[in-house]
Order: structure tokens, then C-alpha cells, then sequence
């Protein structure tokens, strides 16, 4: 129980010098603020959205490009300025490393989301019908796109290779995760590709909190679906970045 | 003596380049022990691999008694790390870095606030505990990454070419902090390329090359095995034609010109010098100077190596190696 809480300890320490130095800058504030702003408004000029399809849109996105983003940098970073080896000569495993790191972007996730949400509820007509669900919702997308972004970025040893990938797997995800077409809308082929993409999942639960129609077997299904992802995504960072170290 | 680290059959692969060759290794609790090796020659891998920072390819490495590869943390809760290139956060203040650190080992609050204090202070370094670390030079960033590696109180200090690229303020600090570390108990497994350094520092010393420890054994057992015969630097009021007169005496094996000095190589210098005084007598000469010279580490390290001096002076590319 003491290791337990020992490790506990020094993953929130590496979150919060994460937080500090990486995520929680006025850059990255900002572009964490504006960036799924004007994709979204880019994307809708001419087209009407429905408030209920806006609020979670915005929110998955947020949490997506910031935890996962600004983590896909920092991991490899870090690993370039040599600092990453400083926490592995310390007394702490690589699963404890990872936590750490992901629980930077888990932070800056909710961070942002939250930003987001009190935005959108200023906007007319905006409300969210089941709050605490929305929050839970926010909780488990920012868990897995944290968890996605150290993962995407858990093969490479410097920013300028972590980057292309990271991004593209990211706005890929954005156009066919659900967040501005309704899934049902698209062609077939792409339907059984939003199903793998866990911001499919993520702004499906925030659609049934926002709405307030919620499907028993829709939202069981969203829930195990972003736990397991985190859970596939935070095995194969730290299998990744072991493979690199050895 | 006890050891506190211990390897046998160490080794390291990377694809085809074997970059450690089956290391047997013992250091002992309470010395300054140095591993002296040009640039590629597997320095840094070894010190990597005693720190639990990469796997060997085979062999066993225990590190206070602890399996570094099996029981790593418990390992690595006894050790300090400092590697070649300063891993401090550039973002964050002195004070930060040491408070940052000392979480890692877990050291208590109280503890780690008081320990950072004691560090900055130790290090010359508390009036800038709360400035970026950014805006410190290369030797100022060196102490403190050698501080952040003393947070916990570790028994065994690992220092990867500790002085490497530093002025010579910094490098005297440092050298002499190292001294004061180990006077106070700490063990210290250094790597450099310096010959000077290790002779300076080190009780013991390991010559790498090519992933394999050629010798270990002390800077002066190390230069006494080197070289039998002994040197004398003698310089008289005139030089000319004295070579060949020189070689004339049968207490002298070999004579070089160096300036205005002769170097000459003599079995036992206690019976050439009144050789030479007499010499001096005959020739109606001045002996302006005369010096012994004793083999040093850098002529036991070519004579074991095969290398020139020279390849230990060139310094490390500036861009990080992950692996030598």
C-alpha cells in the first residue's frame, strides 16, 4: 500500500512538473482555445448546427488536441533534451513514468473541456441536460486521448517526428469521428471506420449528456469503449518506449 | 573491502556493434573509481547499464547488492546519476529542479526543502535558487545537475565525464567537490577521457577500449607496470655536439635532444646522475637543470592501448549521444 501510494506520489509529481513547463503556457492556453474554434467554425460557415451537436463537437475536440497534443510533444521533448533520462535513472518504473506523463495531459484535457463547456453554455439556447454525466464524459475522453498521445508519440526520440503522425492521426479523427458529420450520415465504409476511432465514443457520450436521451446500451458501449482504449493505448506506450530504451 | 558495484560477463549489443565485451568489473565502497577510455569506447554504455537506464545484452550487474535489472528500483533508490550532458529542466528554477528531483526518490517534504537549501548553498549556488535554469552557464548547470543527483544522500555517485567542455573555475570546483563527496563517504564511479582527471581524482582505474576493460589497477601501479627504465631532463651552460658524448656513457641507453635539454632514458637514475655530474666535470660544463621523470598515466595508457594520447583530447560531438 505504501509502494502504491510512493508511486502515486511521484507519477502526480512528474504531472505537475509536466503541467507546469509543457502544458499550462499561454501558448498553448491559447492555441488549445482557438484551435478546435476555428476548425469548427471553418468547417460549419454555411451549414446549421444544431446547439446539441456543438457542445459535445467542441469538447471532444478540445480534450483531443489538448491532451493529446501538447503530449505528443512533450514525451518526445523530453526525450530529446535528455531530461527523459533523468526519470528513468530514478527510482520509479516506466509504468509510473508513463502514468505521470499522461496525467499532464489528463489535466490539461479537463482544463480545456471545462473552458469549453462554460463557452458553449453561453452560447443561446445552449444547456446541458445530465451535467454529471457530461463531467464523467469529459473524465474518460480526456483519460484516453492523454493516453493517445503519449502512445502516438511513444516511438519517437524528437518533436519533428512525433509531429506529422500526431497530427494526422488527430484531424483525421476529427472528420471522421463524429464531431461535425453525424456518423449515421456517412457512407458505410467510413461508419465501420468511426467505430475504431475512440472520438467516436467520446462525443457520443457527451451527445447523450447534452440531449439528455440516453441509450442504456449506446452509453455502456461508449464507456467500456474509451476504457479499454486507454487501457490498449497506455500498454502500447509503455511497450513502445521500451522497445526504444533497449 | 566490500563492493558496491559488481559485474560479470557485462555485455552490450547494439545490432552488429558490440559496445561492451563481457565487463568483469568490481568497484569498493568508498572509492573514487574512474573509467578512462576515448570517445566510443563504451564508457557511457556501461554507465548506462549500471544504472539501470538500459538492459545488458547478457552478464549480471549488482549495485549494493541489488540486481539492477531484477530489483531496479531498490537499486536505484542508493544511487546518483549525473550524465554527460546536463539534464536539468532549462524551464524551471534551481530550486524546482532540486525539489522536482528529490520527489522522485521521495524524499519527505521537510526533508527535500531543507536538503535543497543545504545543496544550493554547497554548490554556490543560492542566490539563483529562484532563477531559470535557462539562463545559467554550462558550469553553473553542471553543479546543480551534480546537486539534483546528491538530493537523496546516495551512497554511490556515478559522474559521466563530469568536467567535459567546462572553464576552469568550474572544472576545479568540480574536481574538488568530487574529493569532498568522497571524503564524506560517498562512493564515486566516474567516466572520462581526461588522463589528467583520473590520475588527479581516481584511487583506481579502469582503461576501456573497444568495450573491453584493458587494465584496472591504481594511477601509480598503472604507470610504475608501464615503463622499468627511468627518464632524466638535464640541461648544461652549452648544448651543442653533446648528444653523441652523452650516448658514451654507460649509464645511458638513450639520448634525445628536446630545446636545449637532453632527455635521457637510464636504468637506475640514482647511480646516472653522479655519472652525469662527473660528466658535467670533464666537459667543463654547468648543470643549468636536472629533473627525474616518471612514466605518467598517459604513457601507461599508450603503451596499453596502442592509442595516441591525442584521440582523448578530442571532445564529444555537442549534439546528445544516447549511446556511445
Amino acid at each position: 500500500m505504501d509502494a502504491l501510494k510512493g508511486n502515486l506520489l511521484k507519477a502526480v509529481g512528474i504531472a505537475k512538473k509536466d503541467a507546469k513547463i509543457y502544458f499550462f503556457k499561454g501558448p498553448n492556453i491559447t492555441f488549445g482555445l482557438l484551435f478546435p474554434a476555428i476548425i469548427y467554425l471553418a468547417f460549419s460557415v454555411g451549414r446549421t448546427a444544431e446547439i446539441s451537436m456543438v457542445i459535445p463537437g467542441l469538447v471532444a475536440m478540445s480534450s483531443l488536441f489538448g491532451a493529446g497534443a501538447i503530449e505528443s510533444i512533450a514525451l518526445p521533448l523530453e526525450r530529446a533534451k535528455g531530461t527523459f533520462d533523468r526519470l528513468l535513472a530514478a527510482p520509479i518504473s516506466l509504468t509510473t513514468i508513463i502514468v505521470g506523463k499522461a496525467l499532464g495531459g489528463f489535466s490539461f484535457g479537463i482544463f480545456l473541456s471545462i473552458a469549453y463547456m462554460i463557452i458553449a453554455l453561453l452560447l443561446p439556447g445552449a444547456t446541458i441536460a445530465n451535467p454529471f454525466l457530461f463531467a464523467f464524459g469529459i473524465v474518460l475522453s480526456a483519460l484516453t486521448f492523454s493516453a493517445l498521445g503519449v502512445c502516438i508519440s511513444a516511438p519517437f526520440g524528437d518533436v519533428p517526428q512525433a509531429m506529422p503522425p500526431a497530427t494526422l492521426i488527430r484531424v483525421a479523427m476529427v472528420f471522421l469521428g463524429g464531431v461535425f458529420i453525424p456518423i449515421a450520415t456517412m457512407p458505410s465504409s467510413l461508419q465501420l471506420v468511426a467505430h475504431i476511432l475512440p472520438v467516436t465514443y467520446a462525443v457520443d457520450i457527451l451527445q447523450q449528456a447534452t440531449t439528455g436521451q440516453i441509450v442504456a446500451i449506446a452509453l455502456i458501449t461508449d464507456i467500456v469503449a474509451l476504457i479499454l482504449f486507454s487501457v490498449i493505448f497506455f500498454a502500447v506506450a509503455v511497450a513502445l518506449i521500451k522497445k526504444t530504451l533497449h | 573491502m566490500n563492493a558496491i558495484i559488481k559485474t560479470q560477463n557485462l555485455t552490450k549489443q547494439y545490432g552488429d556493434i558490440l559496445a561492451v565485451n563481457n565487463l568483469d568489473l568490481e568497484v569498493f565502497e568508498g572509492e573514487i573509481f574512474g573509467l578512462l577510455g576515448p570517445n566510443g569506447a563504451g564508457k557511457t554504455t556501461t554507465i548506462r547499464m549500471l544504472t539501470g537506464q538500459t538492459k545488458p545484452t547478457s552478464g549480471t550487474i549488482t549495485v549494493d547488492s541489488y540486481d539492477i535489472v531484477h530489483e531496479p528500483i531498490k537499486a536505484k533508490q542508493q544511487i546518483g546519476v549525473v550524465p554527460d550532458v546536463s539534464n536539468i529542466y532549462d524551464e524551471m528554477s534551481a530550486w524546482d529542479n532540486l525539489t522536482f528531483a528529490a520527489q522522485l526518490y521521495g524524499v519527505s517534504k521537510v526533508e527535500r526543502e531543507k536538503r535543497a537549501k543545504e545543496l544550493l548553498e554547497l554548490f554556490g549556488l543560492s542566490e539563483r535558487r529562484k532563477d531559470r535554469v535557462a539562463g545559467f552557464s554550462r558550469g553553473m548547470k553542471r553543479r546543480l545537475t551534480i546537486a539534483a543527483a546528491l538530493i537523496h544522500k546516495p551512497k554511490l555517485l556515478f559522474l559521466d565525464e563530469p568536467t567535459t567542455g567546462l572553464d576552469v573555475q568550474s572544472l576545479r570546483m568540480i574536481r574538488s567537490l568530487i574529493k569532498e563527496l568522497n571524503s564524506d563517504g560517498v562512493t564515486v564511479f566516474l567516466t572520462t577521457h581526461y588522463i589528467e582527471e583520473a590520475d588527479q581524482l581516481c584511487q583506481r582505474v579502469a582503461i576501456i577500449n573497444k568495450g573491453r576493460i584493458v587494465t584496472v589497477d591504481s594511477p601509480e601501479k598503472l604507470k610504475a607496470s608501464t615503463e622499468r627504465r627511468q627518464l632524466i631532463e638535464i640541461s648544461f651552460t652549452a648544448s651543442r655536439g653533446l648528444e653523441d658524448k652523452l650516448k658514451g656513457l654507460s649509464c645511458v641507453n638513450e639520448v634525445s635532444m628536446l630545446g636545449d635539454k637532453c632527455r635521457l632514458q637510464v636504468d637506475e637514475a640514482s647511480e646516472a646522475v653522479p655519472a652525469l655530474v662527473d660528466f658535467a666535470r670533464k666537459n667543463s660544463l654547468k648543470i643549468v637543470s636536472i629533473n627525474t621523470l616518471k612514466p605518467s598515466l598517459e604513457d601507461a595508457f599508450v603503451k596499453l592501448t596502442g592509442l595516441s594520447p591525442e584521440i582523448m583530447k578530442t571532445e564529444k560531438e555537442p549534439v546528445k549521444k544516447k549511446e556511445e
